[in-house]
């Protein structure tokens, strides 16, 4: 008996430690990248910590190129939910009507987007309306070689894939009944489908939109091919990581991971309210009222509104922690570099002496030589993978900045 | 076949018989199959200047995949050593990657569905959700920032004392394996998730009463009712890691490629887009072939999965 209680605490301890693991796996890397946000070191890092600042938001905002990938990428996901969803729509609408033989090969041909390489689509699509751009004599500045059209397209194919997803999952609980007593009543088809159906949908088209956007957002793989000439906020993006890093791709990070929060707290609470709403109707019609629920408002929820001015307030209260003193705990950190910089030559400079002195002790002194003093500046990261790994050169580009 | 047309135009009416014909039309026909068709058709063509296209040079050939095998005429080796080795190295990583989250995902979706309660369990599936919708870039750049040679990975070890001098885990490849598997972490979960979810709590309580050993429960229960969730998991991750391009780009150390990045140049800096096809064409069939075979010998069908 006694080992069977312990066997099961060790089994509950041996559990939770795994869930701290896996969330620690899981929030590790986005906390250390959103905390170098705040850093003032160029290069980004939280250890050592140089001193809280926001200018890498200023320098974010400053972006040109950042700003009209950002433009572009906005551009390309509004296109996107216009014609993915329709088209996801009419997926859905299909899945029922293609005849019981034909219908897993429907099905594995409108769902194969999700699971073919982003890189494929990207290719495929390029290709295809390249030839269709030869095909009609097209110049090329018409849209067959446009980027954004030929992203837009794209990321519609897997696009309207994940949106057919949620209407199927949506449709299956649609009584069909409800239409056919519409067409008994003299109604069209047309007006069915938009007074019925399309009402019924309505919270399936709300999230297969909001998906449908931050898929288009964030997706890199396709989109690097159909973009040709123009950019987006994720190819800027993949050339900044790539080359050359500063931590207001971080503070970039740190914008995504908030509104990522924000939406899924907003979601949450509009699921709860539903939820609440339909149990209401449940009670009331138990109760045989002819009442009607009531819809509580987001607007005057009470948490909501307490998130929101917390939020606020928390906001602001960062941005003036990092905009004052910021300067001054600069200056004291590069004294303080310039002091171990100082003590470090002087440190040399005895070994040497000593060197000099007994010769013969030379052995194995060779990894002690300071390199951090004497900073390979020019290999700065710009100019591909091999400096960026120097382990001498992130220190250099730290200090050179330093003395600037 | 008539007969089919006639009863679908009247049970949606014209209007709406027509937005759906479009519809497919555009999505299967000028979004899916053409372009992949195409994009197959392509691979097999030489690759030549635009003055030749369409004239008698312009044939079919293999010239593509035979360099993809056996690399350049002038080449000493027998084979093409650099994009065979890759490829077959982005293919045994990508299922080592889906066999690691497989193993890290199991117990957390049982744990989210069954063991959790309420509030908590719900507070963490909306938690998961956070890190899925930051940009897989932006995921990669998580993980440079903490495993750089200055990175508070070493940082810790060095304060720790455990080693003298920094680990490169970018040169040996330790970030990408390590990036690769948390990028398509949460595809794996979910799916799980949903499929244990429905399981009935009283099954496991039954064979617990019965005196089932914890692993006798999951082996005969809940593996085999988690399956189609399982396989749906695993061909996600297997499909989204080898054709991952951000990832390899970012945490690849200057000497590895992944084979996506085989491809990028040839669409980029090599300029033959009809060598890239070929190797992207390659790529598609390989990963599904792996796919099919797997589910084949773990006995699930292609229609239990995507439920």
């Amino acid at each position: 008996m006694m080992g069977a209680v312990t066997s099961e605490k060790l089994t509950r301890v041996f559990t939770i430690l795994f869930v701290l693991v896996f969330f620690a796996y899981l929030f590790g890397p986005l906390i250390v990248m959103g905390m170098s946000a705040f850093n003032t070191s160029s290069f980004p890092r939280i250890s050592p910590w140089d001193c809280f600042t926001v200018e890498w938001f200023e320098v974010l905002t400053n972006d040109t190129d950042l700003m009209t990938g950002l433009r572009n990428s906005i551009t390309i996901a509004i296109g996107v939910v216009i014609l993915a969803i329709p088209l996801g729509l009419a997926g859905a609408l299909m899945l029922t009507q293609v005849s019981s033989r034909l219908r897993p090969w429907y099905y594995t041909i409108v769902i194969s987007p999700i699971l073919i390489p982003g890189v494929v689509l990207g290719i495929s699509t390029l290709v295809f309306w390249d030839r269709m751009g030869r095909m009609f004599n097209a110049s090329y500045e018409s849209f067959f070689y446009d980027g954004i059209f030929l992203t837009i397209v794209g990321q519609s194919t897997f696009v309207a894939a994940y949106a057919m997803l949620i209407f199927i999952s949506r449709l299956q609980r649609f009584d069909a009944v409800q239409e056919e007593a519409a067409l008994d009543l003299g109604a069209t088809h047309v007006q069915t489908f938009r007074r019925i159906l399309l009402p019924f949908l309505k919270p399936a088209i709300g999230s297969a939109c909001v998906l449908g956007f931050l898929a288009s957002f964030e997706n890199y793989n396709t989109t690097i091919f159909t973009i040709v000439s123009k950019s987006t906020l994720t190819t800027v993006l993949a050339s900044k990581v790539r080359y050359g890093i500063n931590p207001s791709i971080s503070a970039l990070a740190v914008i995504i991971i908030a509104l990522t929060l924000i939406g899924a707290v907003y979601f949450e609470i509009i699921k709860r309210r539903e939820e609440r709403y339909e149990r209401d109707i449940d009670k009331l019609v138990k109760a045989g009222s002819t009442d009607r629920a009531k819809k509580a408002s987001l607007l005057t929820n009470p948490a909501m509104l307490i998130a929101t001015v917390v939020f606020i307030a928390g906001l602001g209260t960062v941005y003036f922690a990092g905009t004052i003193g910021v300067d001054e705990c600069k200056a004291a950190i590069a004294e303080q570099k310039a002091i171990e910089t100082l003590r470090k030559v002087d440190e040399f400079k005895k070994k040497q002496m000593f060197k000099k002195a007994a010769p013969g002790l030379e052995t194995g002194t060779g990894a002690d030589t300071p390199t951090t003093t004497e900073p390979e500046t020019e290999a700065k990261g710009t100019e591909g993978y091999q400096s960026i790994f120097a382990p001498t050169n992130l220190e250099g580009q730290v200090d050179s900045d330093k003395k600037e | 076949m008539k007969q089919y047309w006639n009863r679908f135009f009247l049970k949606n009416g014209i209007g709406i018989s027509v937005y759906l014909l479009i519809a497919m039309l555009v999505w299967l026909g000028m979004l899916i199959m053409l372009p992949q068709f195409f994009m197959f058709d392509f691979s097999f063509r030489f690759n030549l200047p635009p003055a030749d296209l369409g004239g008698p040079k312009d044939v079919y050939t293999l010239s593509h995949y035979k360099y993809m095998a056996f690399g350049s005429e002038q080449a000493t080796d027998s084979y093409n050593v650099v994009d065979v080795w890759v490829f077959v190295r982005t293919i045994l990583t990508a299922m080592f990657v889906t066999l690691f989250d497989l193993a890290l995902c199991y117990p957390i979706a049982y744990y989210l569905a069954h063991v959790a309660i309420g509030g908590w369990a719900r507070l963490m599936v909306i938690a998961l959700i956070v890190p899925y919708w930051v940009n897989e870039l932006l995921r990669a750049f998580a993980f440079k920032i903490m495993l750089g040679t200055t990175g508070i990975i070493n940082n810790f070890l060095i304060w720790l004392g455990v080693i003298d001098t920094p680990i490169e885990f970018i040169l040996e490849n330790y970030a990408l394996y390590a990036g690769l598997g948390y990028a398509f972490i949460l595809l794996m979960i979910f799916p799980i998730y949903n499929a244990i979810e429905s399981l009935d709590r009283n099954q496991i309580e039954a064979a617990r009463d019965l005196g089932s050993p914890w692993w006798r429960i999951h082996k005969r229960i809940v593996i085999p009712y988690a399956k189609p969730g399982i396989t749906s998991g695993c061909t996600m991750v297997f499909m989204l890691t080898a054709g991952a391009l951000a990832a390899p780009q970012i945490l690849g150390g200057p000497s590895s490629l992944w084979f996506t990045q085989i491809i990028y140049q040839w669409f980029n800096q090599g300029n033959n887009w009809q060598r890239g096809s070929a190797y992207a064409v390659f790529l598609l069939f390989s990963t599904i072939v792996i796919v099919l075979i797997t589910m084949k010998v773990f006995k699930v069908k292609l229609g239990e999965v995507s439920r």
